[in-house]
């Protein structure tokens, strides 16, 4: 019946997933292209005008310029601590996110909904009063007498707070599709836990989990409003690299401002880039 | 029939939204017949902030201040100076120090003349603005006069009378980040002009910062988030305005308030904008602020007043000086006044001059923040 395989005219109904999905290719012509421009206007004024604008203002005097104002003291100091605590913040939230995705997909217990929900809390909550919150309980007057303020441990801290959701909310739908079958049959054959989960569950989930470590370090480089104040922000000593930019700004020193911001986001991209090629090269392995 | 339901009670949903629209015009146009409502937006640095809420509400209470609104904006001096600059509504600015309005006048937000709306537009003459124990001369253009004081924890301590004291081992300093608070500015200075005052040299007085800055443990963005920081357990002495600090005396906070022999006078500047010129509602307020009543709210809250009727009777609420020279003034440290000191302190890049190797010409704060960060 060719008519019916003729595809320009049939009106069957898609049923299949991979259908389903491709069935927005089958939108009129004006609802595709609507839907593009749509996207691209949006992208545009949120991201790329920005954009363009701060990549304008940071080289705005030339490149030796940026390379100056990139690498002077005080940039240099802000962005290895920045670096050094968003390193540590995502690489532990990487473990506890997993530890917690776990929890929160293969445990059942009471209140496990309301687990679920504080998840999200560190989104939801400004991150000024996180700062804030921080600074009273692990301050110099801390209730349970630890002082971490104004130490790269109080700044790592208040970035795991704001950067937890992301590896727990990357790893926990890859978790939840994840069936047993597999991991059962490992055990069957004999695997210890810790070699099932080494050799069946961590391939299949690597990728989701990097893709989480990523955009926590991604996010935790720009960090400012919960670690400002738990800091000290002790120029050249404590003193992270968004917390730089805005003394920056505030001095007038916006092109300086703009190559710092470059910076981190040059940082942000690579890492985000290489993560997530890192994930495809070891769940391709894996396969 | 269910299936229909959604649509009446969408359908109900957009006319109760369109009679509330109506109804909200019709309030309106009625509010404007009966009188026109005017705001005035009101920059300043964060430390002044409370003292708006009052001078508002007071205002709000004569017959000039009907029918005002305000809209408020403070945060530290030098990043809301940028914000004006680039565009944030403004028709009042009272910031930290003089060269925020440099800044704004630059920029086109502040007539060039400024200091002298206080004689213009709130009639001030300069022989009854204060001239006494505080202020060596009267500034014009200064809506407030204050000193650099210490804030030490309730009962003194460590015994902290005097500036030798805060370089002493175990002092801990909290003064905001020069960078971004107009009030850090202050506080350094003040250390650095106690020093000339006693006699010392340029160089003994900048090595006297540099053990400053080494002592200094915390640089919080602005004088709010320092105090915050300082209420909060961090360091054993928070340099500050002095009226901050009896606002936080008032406030029942656990601090007691030392006042060196010799500091710093420091001096606020207020300014319409060019468009505050034109907001009738703005102008009043702005003389209401050098008015009797404005200043004695202000003097309430621990200002020193610039007029010399206020400050005569509030004099006695405030800490005595025994000469005036132990109030040295920024026109002593620089006959350029800020305008000369801003780049030999605060300048963010650093320049040697030919003869004195030691210290920079510019930049010397940048300068001592990074020996005391590489130390």
């Amino acid at each position: 019946m060719p008519a019916l395989l003729d595809s320009t005219n049939s009106r069957e109904v898609p049923t299949t997933p991979k259908q389903l999905l491709r069935g927005s290719g089958r939108s009129p012509k004006y609802v595709r292209s609507g839907a593009r421009s749509l996207a691209v206007t949006y992208l545009s004024v949120i991201v790329l005008i920005p954009f363009a604008a701060l990549l304008t203002n940071a080289f705005s005097g030339g490149l030796g310029q940026f390379w100056n104002d990139v690498t002077s003291l005080e940039s240099l100091d802000a962005l290895r601590l920045t670096l050094l605590c968003s390193l540590a913040a995502a690489v532990v939230n990487t473990v506890m996110g997993l530890a917690t995705a776990w929890v929160l997909v293969r445990d059942r217990f009471k209140g496990q909904g309301v687990l679920n929900t504080l998840i999200d809390l560190p989104f939801a909550l400004p991150t000024v009063v996180a700062g804030v919150t921080f600074y009273a309980l692990y301050g110099p007057l801390s209730p349970l007498h630890i002082t971490i303020t104004g130490t790269w441990i109080g700044i790592t801290v208040a970035i795991m707070f704001v950067t937890l959701p992301f590896t727990v909310r990357s790893v926990q739908p890859v978790l939840e599709t994840l069936t047993f079958t597999a991991e059962s049959a490992a055990a069957t054959l004999g695997a210890s836990p810790v070699r099932v989960f080494r050799t069946v569950t961590l391939p299949v989930l690597l990728p989701s989990l990097l893709t989480g470590t990523g955009l926590a370090f991604a996010r935790a480089l720009g960090e400012y409003g919960s670690v400002v104040f738990i800091s000290n922000n002790l120029p050249y000593r404590t003193e992270v690299a968004s917390s730089y930019i805005y003394s920056l700004t505030s001095s007038n020193e916006n092109g300086a401002a703009a190559a710092v911001a470059v910076a981190l986001l040059i940082l942000a991209l690579g890492t985000l880039v290489s993560f997530s090629a890192l994930g495809r090269f070891l769940s391709r392995g894996a396969k | 029939m269910p299936v229909f339901k959604p649509k009446t009670t969408a359908r109900r949903l957009v006319s109760t939204t369109l009679v509330t629209c109506l109804m909200a015009m019709g309030g309106v146009s009625t509010l404007a017949g009966a009188a026109t409502t005017t705001n005035v937006n009101v920059v300043g640095y964060s430390v002044v902030g409370p003292a708006y809420k009052a001078l508002e509400a007071a205002f709000e209470a004569t017959p000039a201040g009907q029918n005002v609104t305000f809209t408020n904006t403070f945060g530290s001096s030098d990043t809301e100076t940028n914000n004006v600059a680039k565009g944030l509504a403004a028709d009042v600015v009272n910031l930290s120090y003089a060269s925020n309005m440099a800044t704004l006048v630059t920029a086109g937000k502040v007539p060039s003349t400024w200091a002298s709306q206080e004689s213009t537009v709130a009639g001030v003459k300069q022989s009854t603005k204060a001239a006494l124990s505080q202020t060596v001369y009267p500034t014009p253009g200064i809506v407030t006069d204050s000193v650099v004081v210490f804030i030490v924890r309730k009962g003194n301590p460590l015994n902290i009378q005097d500036w030798p004291d805060l370089i002493k081992s175990g002092a801990q300093v909290v003064t905001p980040n020069p960078a971004t608070s107009g009030s850090a500015k202050w506080n350094l200075l003040a250390g650095y002009a106690a020093q000339l005052a006693k006699g010392d040299t340029t160089t003994q007085a900048y090595s006297y910062l540099k053990s400053l800055i080494s002592h200094t443990v915390a640089q919080p963005s602005s004088g709010s988030t320092a105090m915050a920081a300082f209420l909060g357990g961090t360091g054993n002495v928070l340099l500050d305005y002095e009226d901050d600090a009896i606002a936080a005396q008032n406030a029942g906070d656990a601090i007691s308030i030392v006042t060196p022999p010799t500091t710093l006078l420091i001096e606020n500047p207020i300014a319409l904008t060019t468009t505050g010129v034109n907001n009738p509602a703005a102008t009043a307020f702005y003389q209401y602020v050098f008015s009797t009543a404005g200043q004695t709210v202000l003097a309430n809250l621990g200002y020193r007043s610039v007029l010399k009727s206020v400050w005569t009777a509030t004099s006695s609420k405030f800490a005595a000086f025994k000469k005036a020279s132990d109030i040295y003034t920024v026109a002593q440290l620089n006959n350029q006044g800020w305008t000369g000191i801003d780049p030999t302190f605060f300048s963010s890049s650093i320049t040697y001059g030919t003869k004195n190797r030691t210290y920079p010409t510019q930049g010397v704060v940048t300068y001592l923040e990074q020996f005391a960060g590489t130390a």
